[in-house]
């Protein structure tokens, strides 16, 4: 008897979909009460992991796209130098390197070993600690998102500016980075997400000290391990609402991208 | 200063694609090179723009050989297929863009912008411009930073037949007007009889000289492979 495989896939994605992707989503929501959203509000930790999450998130995702222009430049010049090899082969290491490890990584080259002269800990358990622990994870998606822009853009342009007197440098800086702001704007929106999520790293290298550096995703945890499940509950919604946002902006954002790349820029063509 | 071309050796992994290219262009000629896709016409055009290294040969502009000299030292105008204008400069910025580096003027720069009728398009984006605009721009660019060799890859591809019917005498003034030895790569024998002063048709790896169009066509269609073995 022949299988309809579409009809197999049919029946088995939506289900599976809604089972194990939706419906931990919906359970959060359903779970919130009043009482915890009143609680969190009037709780002055929540909003310095507020503010601690979206502010190192973006000097992260800043740190993240700096770096990616400098590893674009590699990408476009200098491709077969080992320095490239390596830098793009660790791009991928934080997707199989359990987070905890890169935090403990962190921890040993920042902290009171190598940095005693900055402190007791060195640069562990701070802010900047916290900024560090959300680059390490984030930038990779900066790297690779630049490193896409860089790939679709080519090398007329660079070409062109180089017959007409640019070196190298200038030429990735005077015409390809301009060239490519949507791409440095969708990699520091990815990559101040991702560091928005951030969790494992964070507390291994920045610690959850609340009111210093806790951030939103270690108040959660902290909320939980008290007891308090309420206020975890009612923070989880508030960092599944500033994802959303964020995911929205990135997903509009490209639908911008993809609609200017498909008129050849970002207008109709008018004249001539 | 006239271009030129001795024992030009090139190949991509696995493939051979020049194998010898000898060809001299004057001060002041348009030498059409036509070819099948694939006969490394482009491949020879950023041979001389110094955007690719030889394996073998030399690029000698006068008497300056320029085979080791990265491209902003060459001092090559260069129109690749796409126009590829600076999408976030205005139509003037992206004509004026070698200015900083001290080329061209502002005399050369009116003379472009009258003779390619661009007066009312300097303050558009390339994004604004039709394509036969976006050519005219980056033949002004070209020409803006006084090239002692000019390199045009198919620069009409992308325009219209009642464009170019406007824009190739243009272009042919210009050029001659400029006079540098000009390199012009185009696949359209109505565009290559138009613009050409001089023909060479690409085939087996060399170059090899026609005296026209149809004889150029006739090389392709038939014995191109047994003349340019010669």
């Amino acid at each position: 008897m022949k299988v309809d495989r579409g009809l197999l896939v049919e029946s088995l994605f939506p289900p599976l979909f809604f089972l194990l992707v939706v419906w931990p989503l919906v359970a959060l929501v359903l779970d919130v009460r009043p009482s915890g959203i009143i609680k969190a509000i009037g709780d002055p930790y929540f909003w310095s992991a507020v503010v601690n999450s979206v502010l190192c998130a973006a000097a992260a995702a800043l740190m993240g796209v700096a770096m990616a222009i400098g590893f674009g430049y590699y990408h476009l010049f200098k491709r077969r130098s080992p320095l490239y090899r390596v830098a793009d082969f660790l791009n991928d290491l934080p997707i199989a390197l359990p987070h905890t490890v890169a935090g403990l990584a962190l921890l040993l080259a920042f902290g009171r070993k190598y940095f005693w002269w900055l402190g007791e800990n060195g640069l562990a358990f701070t802010l900047v600690a916290v900024v560090l622990a959300m680059f390490f994870v984030s930038y990779p998606l900066a790297a690779r998102t630049v490193q896409a822009a860089v790939e679709e853009l080519g090398t007329d342009l660079v070409d062109v500016a180089r017959t007409l007197g640019d070196e190298p440098g200038e030429a990735y800086l005077r015409v390809v980075v301009p060239a490519i702001k949507e791409g440095l704007l969708g990699g520091a929106l990815l990559s101040f997400s991702r560091s928005l999520s951030e969790f494992a790293a964070v507390i291994m290298f920045g610690g959850n000290v609340p009111g210093k550096t806790q951030v939103l995703a270690s108040y959660v945890f902290a909320r939980v391990e008290a007891g308090d499940f309420d206020v975890a509950v009612a923070a989880s919604v508030f960092c599944m609402i500033l994802a959303v946002s964020v995911i929205a902006l990135v997903r509009s954002l490209s639908g911008e991208f993809t609609r200017a790349a498909e008129t050849g820029g970002d207008t109709v063509r008018v004249s001539g | 200063m006239p271009l030129k071309l001795e024992g030009i050796r090139f190949a991509y992994p696995g493939r051979e694609v020049l194998k010898g290219v000898e060809t001299e262009v004057d001060d002041g000629e348009i030498r059409v090179v036509f070819g099948p896709n694939g006969s490394g016409k482009s491949t020879l055009l950023k041979i001389v723009a110094g955007l690719l290294t030889p394996h073998d040969g030399r690029v000698v502009v006068g008497d300056r050989d320029v085979t080791h000299l990265p491209p902003e030292r060459r001092n090559v105008g260069y129109v690749p297929q796409d126009p590829s204008l600076f999408p976030h400069l205005t139509v003037e910025e992206n004509i004026r863009y070698s200015e900083r580096h001290g080329r061209g003027g502002e005399e050369l720069f009116e003379r472009l912008v009258d003779m390619l009728d661009l007066e009312d398009h300097l303050d558009l984006k390339p994004s604004e411009l039709s394509g036969g605009y976006a050519t005219r721009v980056a033949l002004a660019r070209a020409l803006f930073s006084e090239p002692e060799v000019v390199l045009l890859d198919e620069p009409l591809s992308d325009v219209d037949l009642a464009a170019k019917a406007e824009i190739v005498p243009e272009m042919r003034e210009v050029l001659k007007d400029f006079g540098a030895p000009t390199l012009y790569v185009t696949h359209d024998p109505w565009e290559a009889e138009r613009m050409g002063d001089t023909f060479e048709v690409m085939v087996n790896g060399r170059t090899v000289r026609v005296s026209d169009v149809e004889e150029a066509l006739e090389v392709l269609r038939t014995g191109g492979a047994e003349v340019a073995r010669g």
